[in-house]
């Protein structure tokens, strides 16, 4: 233990003085308190009430274990809630469990019964976005007509565009062996973007009166609109396409309709039913359906079964509307709905990182997936669709880590910004779309009211007493009671209140005997602060 | 629905010591054990660190919750002792830095009538009240050393400082003590 060096100079009699006062004073008697605390500091150790994702994440392995434990849970859920998707997509996008899971298209005879042995007709009303269900209802219907043999297919449109893929899949089905016909239908509808190219690419085409074709929003001739989505060289590609596509469709129905109908295109024009009929781009005008049936009889069309003359006088007619699957999923082209989808689905795996459950996460991901599918037929602006997400997780994280408001006062602006550009430029095809203000507006008041209850919650919480000392002394205040003086305050001593001894010290500084009633008044860390009572 | 939760693990986390909610972890004997082995001696140099029974108690529990919450993370369980007793000289620093802000405590104003131990005990012998008249710097060292017995070495490693600055602190102490026994001394 001596090392002779360190001990050079040392003051040896105050070095042995010291040891020999030190052995003298060892032994103090171990207080109960401590004396029990291998077994109380065991027990009454709190339980970690720290739970879900992020919190998880500060602490040390066991928590980086619960954090991975929740990724791959969400990740789970995702894969789960994708492959259902897949399947809902699958069904109706006529792969191969197509056949058997889609149920047969109903059949609503009109009223008008018409002489034995008429032509039949059959009529498909279609009407919003143009995607894949629109396209898989239309092919239906006109593969239908043509086994059944009917004189005519009568498409009734009204849409403001869609996505390229589905329009190019009708224009196709549309050179049938049946002649076709699309009417744009009733007045007040149009025939935007991908409506144009469908309206021109059938055999015959009628318009309403007060019904328009062409371009839904102005782009700008040299393409600017897209360009400032997909950059120029993109956005000449998409024009030169597009102008390409409607000069083939065009060609087939009237030369003098080409130069016409690549406005509607290249300079985003758009056109009365009168002013198609002047350009020979449509076939004529009809107000009502029966008039479509008279003005298109006796026309000679090129079906691709060869010339056909068209007989549709007197016919009856088949409607073919959409089943309960494809009016749900084109129900999610909804421009509207496919944001409230979004802002659903991640507010549930908001909720579900900081609650894991495994329902909730499970909804949301079906949201968002129900979402995107929607917004598949929609010229979806990835910088809105970011800044929405960011947003709502700003609002989320406000509970999380508490910044007096500032989270969701932020997070709602950046929510609003999102919202107003979640659509961007609609290009050739797609529909010109935007969400609604008051949904934006909804939702905005809603995250500001919660906003405002959470952050009120919080500063009434932090006023209310806390639990203090607490573990092993107790888990209620002891501050207001009333407690006896177990070791002298001079001023300093220890004070039993709420059946545990506490370190007390007087006030006022002045000095408190044994036994002395007194009232706790405060506290400093584990040292309560006490005064005198009679 | 977050509220709560959300201000509880702030707010919680601050407070010294938890309140009890539900136990954790399984009752573990080992642990038990080691603490056992050490509450003699960390009450000792609590005690004589404080130089008062009631705060001594408050860092022993103090520095018993938090290597009760640490010990998951101790690799090496032989190792108990010195790290306990490295938890229980910061919590004894800790509270002594705050004292020293908030109030000074002379022994020699202290009866010995008042019960508390250690103060008793350092009252009783010139050699205690010339110790506690010592710096807090100086007091650590010197309580280590005579208390706890520990080598100037392990000193240096609780205390985390060099092991030169241990050895001039004790000889600083030692010869403080005797510049204001000496005179004492000298007047019986």
């Amino acid at each position: 233990m001596r090392d002779p060096e360190l001990y050079e100079g040392l003051d040896v009699e105050m070095d042995e003085r010291l040891a020999r006062f030190a052995r003298s004073t060892r032994h103090p008697a171990l207080p109960d308190a401590v004396a029990e605390l291998p077994w109380a500091v065991q027990l009454n150790q709190r339980r970690t009430s720290r739970s879900g994702f992020l919190s998880g994440l500060g602490d040390g392995w066991s928590g980086f274990r619960r954090a991975t434990f929740g990724l791959a849970r969400l990740g789970a859920t995702l894969a789960v809630a994708g492959s259902l998707l897949l399947l809902l997509g699958n069904v109706h996008t006529g792969g191969t469990a197509a056949a058997v899971i889609r149920p047969l298209p109903s059949v609503h005879p009109s009223g008008a019964v018409a002489a034995p042995g008429a032509p039949e007709v059959v009529v498909v009303p279609t009407s919003g976005i143009v995607d894949d269900v629109m396209a898989d209802h239309v092919a239906g219907a006109i593969r239908r007509a043509e086994s059944d043999g009917a004189a005519a297919v009568i498409i009734q449109l009204d849409t403001p565009g869609g996505s390229l893929a589905a329009m190019q899949r009708i224009v196709e089905s549309l050179s049938a062996k049946v002649p076709t016909i699309v009417w744009v239908g009733p007045p007040g509808a149009k025939a935007a973007s991908a409506g144009t190219f469908i309206t021109l690419a059938a055999n015959l085409a009628y318009m309403a009166p007060q019904t328009n074709i062409g371009a839904a929003s102005p782009v700008a001739s040299n393409g600017q609109d897209i360009s400032a989505t997909y950059g120029q060289t993109e956005a000449d590609k998409v024009m030169s396409d597009a102008v390409k596509s409607i000069t083939a469709i065009a060609q087939d129905r009237h030369p003098e309709a080409v130069a016409w109908a690549v406005t509607t295109v290249a300079n985003a024009q758009s056109y009365s039913a009168e002013e198609a009929v002047a350009a020979k781009g449509i076939n004529g005008e009809a107000a009502t359906l029966d008039d479509v049936l008279n003005a298109a009889d006796g026309q000679t069309v090129t079906t691709s079964a060869g010339q056909v003359v068209v007989h549709t006088k007197g016919a009856s007619v088949v409607t073919i509307n959409e089943d309960a699957i494809q009016a749900m999923l084109h129900t999610l082209d909804d421009p509207d709905i496919a944001f409230i989808l979004l802002v659903m689905g991640v507010l549930l795996i908001g909720v579900e990182f900081f609650h894991p459950t495994l329902l909730v996460g499970m909804l949301g991901a079906l949201c968002l997936a129900l979402s995107f599918y929607g917004s598949g037929s929609l010229p979806l602006n990835v910088l809105g669709v970011v800044l929405v997400v960011l947003g709502l997780a700003m609002i989320v994280l406000e509970a999380n880590v508490p910044s007096h408001g500032v989270f969701t006062i932020a997070g709602i602006g950046i929510f609003v910004v999102g919202g107003v550009a979640f659509y961007g430029s609609p290009g050739p095809y797609l529909p010109s779309a935007a969400v609604a203000w008051p949904i934006i507006g909804l939702c905005a008041v809603g995250a500001a009211a919660y906003g405002l209850l959470l952050v009120g919650t919080l500063l009434r919480m932090r006023r209310m007493p806390m639990p203090v000392g607490a573990g092993l002394v107790g888990t209620d205040s002891v501050v207001g009671g009333v407690g006896l003086v177990q070791a002298d305050l001079s001023p300093v001593g220890t004070v039993y209140v709420g059946r545990e001894s506490w370190s007390a010290k007087t006030k006022d500084g002045s000095s408190l005997s044994r036994d002395a009633k007194v009232r706790i008044i405060g506290q400093d860390g584990l040292t309560l602060i006490v005064e005198k009572v009679d | 629905m977050f509220a709560k939760e959300a201000y509880l693990g702030t707010e919680i986390l601050r407070a010294p010591v938890q309140p009890a909610i539900v136990r954790d972890r399984a009752f573990d004997p080992v642990f038990a054990a080691s603490l056992e082995a050490e509450l003699a001696m960390a009450y000792r140099l609590a005690g004589y660190l404080l130089a008062d029974s009631a705060e001594a108690q408050d860092a022993v529990q103090e520095a018993s919750v938090r290597a009760w919450r640490g010990w998951p993370r101790l690799r090496e369980q032989e190792k108990f002792h010195a790290w306990f007793s490295q938890i229980l000289v910061n919590v004894c620093r800790t509270r002594l830095s705050q004292r020293s802000k908030r109030r000074t405590l002379d022994i020699e104003d202290v009866d010995l009538e008042s019960g508390d131990p250690f103060r008793a005990s350092l009252a009783r012998d010139a050699i205690g009240r010339a110790l506690s008249c010592l710096s807090k710097e100086l007091r650590m060292v010197v309580v280590l050393r005579y208390w706890g017995e520990l080598s100037l070495a392990e000193i240096a490693d609780r205390l985390k400082i060099p092991v030169g600055t241990v050895k001039s602190r004790h000889h600083a102490a030692l010869q403080a003590m005797r510049r204001r026994i000496d005179p004492v001394e000298r007047g019986i």
